[in-house]
C-alpha cells in the first residue's frame, strides 16, 4: 500500500523569519494520478514545491518521494522528477535546442530524439534559430514544459504550467497533461490558482489556502456529493414557500435572498413545482435545475472552514 | 569517477556561458599592456628617466599590470559563471539536476581559478618576452637576461600568479551578499587599485605577504560558500 503513493508530505512545515508559511500539510499524491494543487497566490504552493525538489529545506516534517524520504543530500530521486518551478528559467543567450540538450546532459540522459519529440508534443516549431531571450511568456512556459518532459520522468511537478498561455494553448496542454497520465502513466502534481484549469484535468484536488491544506478530495467524490437542485426567480418569495410546503410537501428549499429559492428535491419534478406554483397564482420569472458548482464548493473551503457546505 | 564528474562539469558550464569568448578577451587586453608599457618606456627615456632601465623594474611593472587587468577579469567571470545564475534564477535549474552541488560549484570556481592563473602566467611570459624582443632593437635596458634572472622572474611571475588567483576569489563575497554583478566587479576593481596602484615604485603587493594573506583569505571564501551549499534554501 505504501507504494501506491509516489510523494508524501508528513506534518511538513516552513517558517520563514518566524513566520510560519506552510503548515503541517499532508499531502498524498498517488501514482498515475493527475493532482491539482489549488489555492490562491502567496498560499504556499510554490514553496511546498520548492521543498519538494530540495531547494528549499523544511523547517520540520518530512517528503518520502518514491519510496524514499527526501534529505539535504539527496539527488538520486532527481533523475525521475521533471519540474517547472515559478517561471521557467533558461539560459536565454542559448537557443531552446541548446537548453534542451544541456539539461539532458546535466540529467544524464542521452536519447537524441528525445528533445524533438518534447518540442513536437508542445507544439513550439520554427525556433531552431531563436535565442530564449526572444521568446514571449507563452512560449517559455511551453519550452519549460518541454523541458520538463524530455528526460520521461515518473513523477512531474509544475508549478502554474498555464500561465501566461492562451486559451487554445491552456486546451492543447491540459490535453497533453491528461495524454502524458494515461498513455505514458505519468504522474502529475500541478499548481493553480484558477479553479475551472484544475477541475478539468485533476483526478485529485488538495485545496491549500494560508499555508494549510485545508482538503485533500478525488474529484469523483466531489462530483458525487454534488446535489442537484431547482432553483426558482419569483417575485413573491414568501408566498411561494408557503405552496412549496404547504400544497407540495416540499421540506427541503431554501430562500436565497429575495426572490431567489433552492429546491433541493428529486421527488416531485420541476414541471409539477411550477405548475402548482402557478395555479396558486405566484409568478415565476426563471425555473432551472441546477448544479451546486464547484466554484461555490472551493469558495467556501477557501473562505471560511474545512467543513463541507 | 569524481575527478571526471568535475571535468565534464566544466566542460557544460563553459559550453553554456560561452567562456569561450574571453580568449579574444585576453588577448586584446596583452597587446593594450603591451602598448601601455611601450609608451611609459619610451616616454621615459625621452624625459631621460632611468625607470625602465632595470629589466627586473620593467618585469615587476609588467606583472603588476598583468595582475591588476586578470583579477578584475576573474571577477567579470564570477559574475557569469555564479551570480548571474542566482539573477536569473537558472541557479534553481541547476540545483535541480542529480548532481551534488558542492560539485557544481566546484566546476565553476575551478574554471575561475585555472583562467585566471593560466592568464596571468601566459600573459607575464608573453609581454615579457615582447619587451626583450623590443629591447634587442631599442636597447633601453643594458640589463642583460641570464639563465639566473630568467629562473627568478619566473618563480617570481609563478607565485604571483598564485597568489592573484587566490585573490581574485575575494570578489565571490561582496558579488554573494547581494547578488550583485557590479558588486563583484567594483570590489574587484577596489582590491586591485588598493593591492597594485604604483607608490614611488613600489605597491602593496610587493610586500609579499600582503597578497599572501589576501590570496588565503580568498580561497576561504570560496570554500565557505561551498562548505554550505547542500543545506541551505536557494533564493534568487
Amino acid at each position: 500500500m505504501k507504494m501506491s503513493y509516489i510523494l508524501k508530505t508528513c506534518n511538513l512545515i516552513k517558517t520563514y523569519n518566524e513566520k510560519e508559511v506552510v503548515s503541517n500539510v499532508n499531502m498524498n499524491v498517488k501514482k498515475g494520478e493527475i493532482y491539482g494543487f489549488l489555492g490562491p497566490n502567496g498560499a504556499g504552493k510554490t514553496t511546498i514545491m520548492r521543498m519538494m525538489t530540495n531547494l528549499v529545506k523544511p523547517t520540520s516534517g518530512e517528503i518520502e518521494i518514491f519510496g524514499e524520504k527526501i534529505t539535504d543530500t539527496s539527488y538520486e530521486f532527481l533523475k525521475r522528477l521533471g519540474t517547472i518551478i515559478e517561471y521557467p528559467a533558461f539560459y536565454e543567450r542559448l537557443t531552446a535546442r541548446e537548453n534542451l540538450e544541456l539539461h539532458c546532459e546535466y540529467m544524464g540522459y542521452h536519447d537524441k530524439k528525445a528533445i524533438d519529440k518534447a518540442l513536437d508534443l508542445v507544439k513550439l516549431k520554427n525556433i531552431d534559430n531563436k535565442m530564449v531571450k526572444e521568446f514571449s511568456l507563452g512560449m517559455k512556459q511551453r519550452l519549460g514544459i518541454a523541458r520538463a518532459i524530455t528526460t520521461k520522468p515518473e513523477l512531474l511537478i509544475l508549478d502554474e504550467p498555464i500561465n501566461g498561455i492562451d486559451p487554445i494553448g491552456i486546451k492543447e496542454l491540459r490535453n497533453l497533461f491528461k495524454m502524458l497520465s494515461k498513455e505514458y502513466g505519468i504522474t502529475i502534481l500541478l499548481s493553480s490558482h484558477i479553479l475551472g484549469e484544475i477541475e478539468q484535468v485533476a483526478d485529485t484536488i488538495g485545496v491549500i489556502n494560508n499555508g494549510k491544506l485545508i482538503e485533500e478530495v478525488s474529484m469523483e467524490s466531489i462530483r458525487e456529493s454534488n446535489t442537484e437542485y431547482i432553483q426558482l426567480v419569483t417575485s413573491d418569495s414568501k408566498k411561494a414557500s408557503y405552496i412549496l410546503s404547504n400544497n407540495l410537501n416540499i421540506s427541503n428549499f431554501k430562500v436565497i435572498d429575495n426572490g431567489v429559492i433552492r429546491i433541493y428535491t428529486n421527488t416531485v419534478p420541476q414541471n409539477i413545482i411550477s405548475k402548482t406554483l402557478i395555479l396558486n397564482d405566484v409568478a415565476i420569472e426563471a425555473i432551472t435545475k441546477k448544479n451546486s458548482s464547484l466554484e461555490d464548493y472551493f469558495l467556501s473551503l477557501l473562505n471560511g472552514g474545512g467543513t463541507r457546505a | 569517477m569524481g575527478v571526471v564528474h568535475v571535468l565534464k562539469l566544466m566542460k557544460l558550464e563553459m559550453k553554456k556561458s560561452k567562456v569561450g569568448g574571453n580568449i579574444k578577451g585576453v588577448i586584446i587586453a596583452n597587446l593594450a599592456i603591451i602598448g601601455l608599457l611601450l609608451v611609459m618606456i619610451f616616454g621615459s627615456i625621452k624625459d631621460g628617466d632611468m625607470e625602465f632601465a632595470s629589466i627586473t623594474y620593467t618585469f615587476s611593472m609588467v606583472d603588476t599590470m598583468v595582475k591588476a587587468t586578470f583579477i578584475i577579469f576573474a571577477s567579470a567571470l564570477l559574475a557569469r559563471l555564479v551570480i548571474e545564475e542566482y539573477k536569473n534564477d537558472t541557479i534553481t535549474l541547476l540545483f535541480m539536476y542529480p548532481i551534488n552541488r558542492k560539485k557544481l560549484i566546484i566546476a565553476k570556481l575551478l574554471i575561475v581559478v585555472l583562467f585566471t592563473f593560466i592568464s596571468i602566467l601566459l600573459s607575464n611570459i608573453f609581454i615579457d618576452f615582447v619587451l626583450c624582443i623590443t629591447n634587442s632593437f631599442y636597447n633601453f635596458t643594458p640589463d642583460k637576461l641570464t639563465t639566473a634572472l630568467i629562473i627568478n622572474n619566473f618563480m617570481a611571475i609563478s607565485i604571483n600568479a598564485l597568489a592573484s588567483t587566490g585573490m581574485g576569489l575575494i570578489p565571490l563575497y561582496f558579488g554573494m551578499r547581494k547578488k550583485s554583478v557590479p558588486a563583484t566587479i567594483i570590489s574587484a576593481i577596489l582590491i586591485v587599485s588598493i593591492v597594485c596602484s604604483n607608490n614611488g615604485g613600489y605597491s602593496l603587493s610587493d610586500i609579499i605577504e600582503v597578497p599572501i594573506i589576501l590570496s588565503i583569505i580568498g580561497v576561504c571564501i570560496a570554500y565557505l560558500a561551498i562548505r554550505n551549499i547542500e543545506h541551505v534554501d536557494v533564493i534568487k
